[in-house]
Order: structure tokens, then C-alpha cells, then sequence
């Protein structure tokens, strides 16, 4: 009973959150257990090459103060009380504590695969109405060409031609890092610095979902309100706009959460390959240094972030489409505005 | 005087399989106000018939033969833009299955209220919302005012099928092309809807083409009936003629 006059988008919420605990929960167990497993001794991490000038002993004690001896369960439980405590412990590269490591890089990743996701949902959108309007017209063709040969560079390929080109040959944009030494405050600077990883990560993933989009338009296209709508004495063009676009709308919106792990993913790449100071970089430092207290908190922030992600696209796909709405709870049930 | 002529419509779809002979030399003419009962088995060439007159046949659909006039005026080769003039004014369109026909994210007062708009720009916002409420009520909706905010899922087949009936009659056309605008619904509201479109051509004065397979909804509905088999219109006369005054069940047979 009590449930129930808690309404609908209430306990949707409550599920939702409850859902988004137990899943980083699950990941942090599957996360600490399986670096752990992994072959690689986190000495390095810690020491460098030194660890081979260490004797026996030290090399033990550095393990127990690292906390390194025991068991994974226990080690596991050590970590996740100071977890909740908001205790990340410190990265065995850094030397100093995971979360400064990460808020010093989280603002570059943030920046670059936000500029990037919002860059690739607006110019999908735009390919995708574009190709449709055209539908097998030469502009819709050469435009499809034109994208499926890109869509089939591999990004790491297409980011060391960009920098053969942009920065070796002609010399107009930096190649690596996010900022100049010296210049750190400059915003055209960073500009500068980002725009060559920003084109990989949209020319990498443009092409994939302006595609979606344009097919699922056209799929639009054959519906039967199609034949009302231009039965009203609509133009073909406005009953795109107008029709299509809104049923096709919910699903890009869905489309894009999924989206959001993919373009990451792209991001992490590109951050490499740009030597650029991120996230990505620290996720392929930590997990190939193993350092572990690192790789916990990339791990689960990268899992957040997705989770979030698809959270979002979930709220704003009920606010669109009347029948989620009804699901989620969030329709009202007297007249809407019209 | 008639409204429309049909003569020697020849409609194909080309295809890489070849060409598909949908509509042949079919010759008709709808008089001004009445109902011409259009019949035939499914597939034989209805539906692509009265869509070609609409130009709403997909690009590999052709007219090879013929001539379409509208009021005494030939408009076979009119062009998508002169046409849209002609849909949603002098033209408009009930369709097979409802549901489908509306546009699922949309209101069905935002979507007749759409239709208004283009039929008459000139009227404010008060004024349209207005005339979608008389819509509705001429096509027997209770409580217009809160049906008018409500998505097609919220509706019942028949009560969306007056939707689209509201949505055609914002045209005020004088042609309406209905396409078996029954066959979906449940047989109970099958006639109502039925009794409602004789009633609505009564009142308005429109004519209609009506398109339906079942013998005894087209001697309900017909003036005049014309029979379709493989693409041919074979024939065509009053009522009373091709169905005779008895037994409608037999018209298919007829020769
Ligand atoms: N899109 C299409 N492509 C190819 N052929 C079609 C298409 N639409 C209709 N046809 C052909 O036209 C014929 C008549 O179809 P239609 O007019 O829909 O029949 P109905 O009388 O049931 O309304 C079909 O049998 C089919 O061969
Ligand atoms: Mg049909």
C-alpha cells in the first residue's frame, strides 16, 4: 500500500537508483578481482625499475605496506570501506591520491568526448536528414560514399595521418597534449590542441549514426501517417520535418545512450594516440602498470558515466514519446496542450 | 456535372523483376455529390487506382496511359507542388486502418488542427481550435474538448477512424477518396462508421470514392458501383443495376 502512494515516477527513480549501485558494485568486485588476476607485479608501478635492485625483504615490505599481501576478498573489503568513506587510496605512478590524479585529467576527457558527442549528435542529425531528403538521389549517394569509406579507417590509422599531415608536414596544429608549456591558460591554445583528437572522434563515429539516422527516417518514410500527412497537402520535405522526425526522435535519443560508451571508447582511443592528458590515457597507463587504486576509480567512473548516460536518454525518451510517457508515469492524464 | 474523369488510366510499377500492370485502361467519372462504390478482391488494383489519381504512388510507379480531369480541368501531369494544392482542399483521404494512419506522437487535435491550418491560414489560433472542436463533433465525438488532447493509442479503432474522418473533412473536399475505411474495425462499428459517412455526404455534399471489397458494404453505401477485377474496371453502373434490389452477396459474379 505504502508503495503505491508513492507514485509512479517516484519509485521509478528509486528503482533506477538502486539499479545504478548495485551495478557499480557488481563492477567494482569484477574490476578488483580480474586486475588482480592479471599477470604484472604493481611494484613497478610504484618503484620503476628499481624493483629489480631491491632484495627480497624490501620488496616484502613494500607489498605489506601497500597492503598487497592479503587475500583478494579481504583486500577487496579494506578497499571498499575506505571507498564509502570516499578513501581511494593513492596511485602507486603518482604517488599521490587517486582522486587528485583523476580531477586534474577529468576536465581534458570531459571537454574532449563532450565537444565530441555533442558534435557527432548534431551532425548526424543533420547527415541523416540531409541523405533521407535526398533518398537515393546522386547528393544522397556521394554523401553515403563519402561515409562509409571514413566509417572504415580505423581511428588510430586516420589519427596518425592526421598528424602526418596537420602537424609533421604542414605544421598548423600540435600534435600531441592538451596544452603548450607555458600557455596552459590559453584557451586558443587548448583549442588548437584539441582539434585534431576532436576529428578523430567525430570522423570515426559520424558516419555510423548519421546512417542509423537517415535509415531509420526513411523507414519513417513508409508509414502510413506518411499518406495522411501529405493527404493534408503537406510537402514531402515538411512531412519529414514535421512527422518523421518526431517518430524517429525517441529512438536517436536511445540510439545515442548507447552511443555514449562507443564514443568514449572512441575518446580513450584518441587520448592515446595524442598523447593527450585524460582519462583514456590513465585507463591504458593504470591497467598496464597495474596500478590498481588508479584503474578502480577509472574503471568506475568510465561505468558511471555510461550508466548515466543511458539513464538520461531513458528520462528524456519518456518525455517525447506519449507511450513511454504513459509507462514512466509521467503522462498526465487530462488534455494535452495542442 | 462530374467532378472527376477518369479515362484510360493505365498505372505500372517498374521493377528490376519487370513491370508490374497494376491499373488498366480504366475509364470512370464521378458525378458531383454521390458515392461510387469502387469493388473488387484484394490486390486487384483499388487502392493503386485512386492513389494515382492523388499522385501518392511511389517513384517506380508510372501512369502509362490516360487522363485524369478535375472539374472539366485535365491534371494528369500536374506537378507534386500543384498537387499539394489539390490534397488537404479539393481532395482528401480516409484510410484502411487508423492506427497507422495517425501519427502516433502527435495529438490527434494537434494533427486535424495541422489540417485546418492548411486549409485555411488565415484563421487565429481561437479560431482554429474552434473549428477542430466542430470537427470533431460532426463526426459524433463526445467531449471533443478533451478527445482533441489525446494520443491515437488512447483511442479505440472507430473512435480513431472519426479522427481521420474529422482530419479529411478539415479540407471541406469535394472529392473524398475512402479506402476501405471499415475493413480494420470491429463489425459493430463498422456500420456506425458507415452510417456516419452517408450522413456526413449528406450534410456536406461532397462526393466520395468509396473502396471496398465486401459486397454488402458496397450495396449499402453505393449510388453507383463499379467493379474491379485484375486491374480492369469491367463494370460500372446505378446501383440497383449492379447489385440488383435482392441479394448483394451475388454482385461478384456478374458479368
Ligand atoms: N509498391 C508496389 N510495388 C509493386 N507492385 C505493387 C506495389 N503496390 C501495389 N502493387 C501491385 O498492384 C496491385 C494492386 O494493389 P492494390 O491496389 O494495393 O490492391 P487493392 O485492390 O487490394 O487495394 C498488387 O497486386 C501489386 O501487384
Ligand atoms: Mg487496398
Amino acid at each position: 500500500m505504502r508503495r503505491k502512494s508513492l507514485g509512479r515516477p517516484y519509485l521509478t527513480i528509486v528503482e533506477e537508483l538502486i539499479k545504478f549501485v548495485l551495478s557499480i558494485f557488481l563492477l567494482s568486485v569484477l574490476v578488483f578481482t580480474l586486475s588482480r588476476l592479471a599477470p604484472g607485479d604493481p611494484l613497478y608501478a610504484y618503484y620503476g625499475d628499481r624493483v629489480e635492485k631491491m632484495s627480497m625483504e624490501e620488496q616484502e615490505t613494500a607489498r605489506e605496506r601497500l597492503g598487497l599481501q592479503e587475500s583478494i576478498p579481504v583486500q577487496y573489503v579494506r578497499w571498499i570501506k575506505g571507498a564509502v568513506r570516499g578513501d581511494f587510496g593513492i596511485s602507486y605512478q603518482y604517488k599521490r591520491d587517486v582522486k587528485e590524479v583523476i580531477a586534474g585529467r577529468l576536465g581534458n576527457t570531459l571537454l574532449l568526448g563532450g565537444l565530441g558527442f555533442i558534435i557527432i549528435f548534431v551532425l548526424a542529425l543533420f547527415l541523416g536528414l540531409f541523405c533521407a531528403r535526398r533518398e537515393d538521389q546522386r547528393a544522397d549517394r556521394v554523401v553515403c560514399g563519402i561515409g562509409t569509406l571514413t566509417s572504415c579507417i580505423p581511428d588510430f590509422w586516420l589519427s596518425l595521418l592526421l598528424i602526418l599531415v596537420f602537424s609533421v608536414w604542414l605544421r598548423w596544429l600540435p600534435g600531441s597534449g592538451a596544452y603548450s608549456v607555458g600557455a596552459e591558460g590559453s584557451l586558443a591554445d587548448r583549442g588548437r590542441h584539441l582539434i585534431l583528437p576532436l576529428s578523430v572522434v567525430v570522423l570515426g563515429h559520424l558516419w555510423y549514426y548519421a546512417y542509423l539516422v537517415r535509415n531509420r527516417l526513411l523507414e519513417e518514410t513508409r508509414a502510413d501517417y506518411v499518406l495522411l500527412a501529405r493527404m493534408k497537402g503537406l510537402s514531402g520535405k515538411q512531412v519529414l520535418y514535421r512527422h518523421c522526425l518526431r517518430n524517429a526522435l525517441p529512438s536517436y535519443l536511445s540510439m545515442m545512450a548507447i552511443a555514449f560508451p562507443h564514443i568514449l571508447g572512441g575518446t580513450y582511443v584518441a587520448e592515446t594516440v595524442f598523447s593527450y592528458p585524460g582519462i583514456g590515457t590513465l585507463a591504458y597507463e593504470s591497467a598496464r602498470y597495474q596500478d590498481y587504486n588508479l584503474l578502480m576509480v577509472v574503471s568506475l567512473l568510465t561505468g558511471s558515466m555510461v550508466i548515466l548516460g543511458n539513464l538520461a536518454a531513458k528520462l528524456l525518451n519518456g518525455r517525447i514519446d506519449p507511450r513511454m510517457r504513459l509507462k514512466t508515469g509521467a503522462f498526465k492524464e487530462e488534455a494535452e496542450r495542442w | 456535372m462530374d467532378v472527376l474523369t477518369v479515362k484510360d488510366l493505365s498505372v505500372s510499377f517498374y521493377r528490376e523483376s519487370g513491370e508490374i500492370e497494376a491499373v488498366k485502361h480504366v475509364s470512370f467519372s464521378l458525378r458531383a455529390g454521390e458515392i461510387l462504390v469502387i469493388m473488387g478482391d484484394t490486390g486487384c488494383g483499388k487502392s493503386v487506382l485512386c492513389k494515382s489519381i492523388l499522385k501518392l504512388l511511389p517513384d517506380i510507379a508510372k501512369i502509362k496511359t490516360g487522363q485524369i480531369f478535375l472539374q472539366g480541368k485535365e491534371i494528369t501531369h500536374y506537378t507534386e507542388k500543384e498537387m499539394q494544392k489539390l490534397r488537404g482542399t479539393v481532395f482528401s483521404m480516409v484510410f484502411q486502418n487508423p492506427m497507422t494512419a495517425l501519427n502516433p506522437c502527435m495529438s490527434v487535435g494537434a494533427q486535424i488542427a495541422e489540417a485546418v491550418r492548411l486549409r485555411n491560414p488565415e484563421l487565429s489560433r481561437r479560431e482554429r481550435q474552434d473549428r477542430v472542436i466542430n470537427l470533431l463533433e460532426l463526426v459524433g465525438i463526445d467531449h471533443p474538448g478533451e478527445r482533441a488532447g489525446q494520443y491515437p493509442f488512447q483511442l479505440s479503432g472507430g473512435m480513431a477512424q472519426r479522427c481521420v474522418i474529422a482530419i479529411a473533412l478539415a479540407a471541406d473536399p469535394a472529392v473524398l477518396f475512402a479506402d476501405e475505411p471499415t475493413t480494420s474495425l470491429d463489425v459493430g462499428v463498422q456500420s456506425q462508421v458507415l452510417e456516419l459517412l452517408l450522413e456526413l455526404r449528406k450534410k456536406l455534399g461532397m462526393a466520395v470514392i468509396f473502396i471496398t471489397h465486401n459486397p454488402e458494404v458496397a450495396a449499402q453505401m453505393a449510388d453507383r458501383a463499379a467493379l474491379m477485377r485484375d486491374g480492369e474496371l469491367y463494370r460500372i453502373g446505378d446501383a440497383e443495376e449492379i447489385f440488383g434490389k435482392t441479394i448483394p452477396n451475388n454482385c461478384g459474379r456478374i458479368d
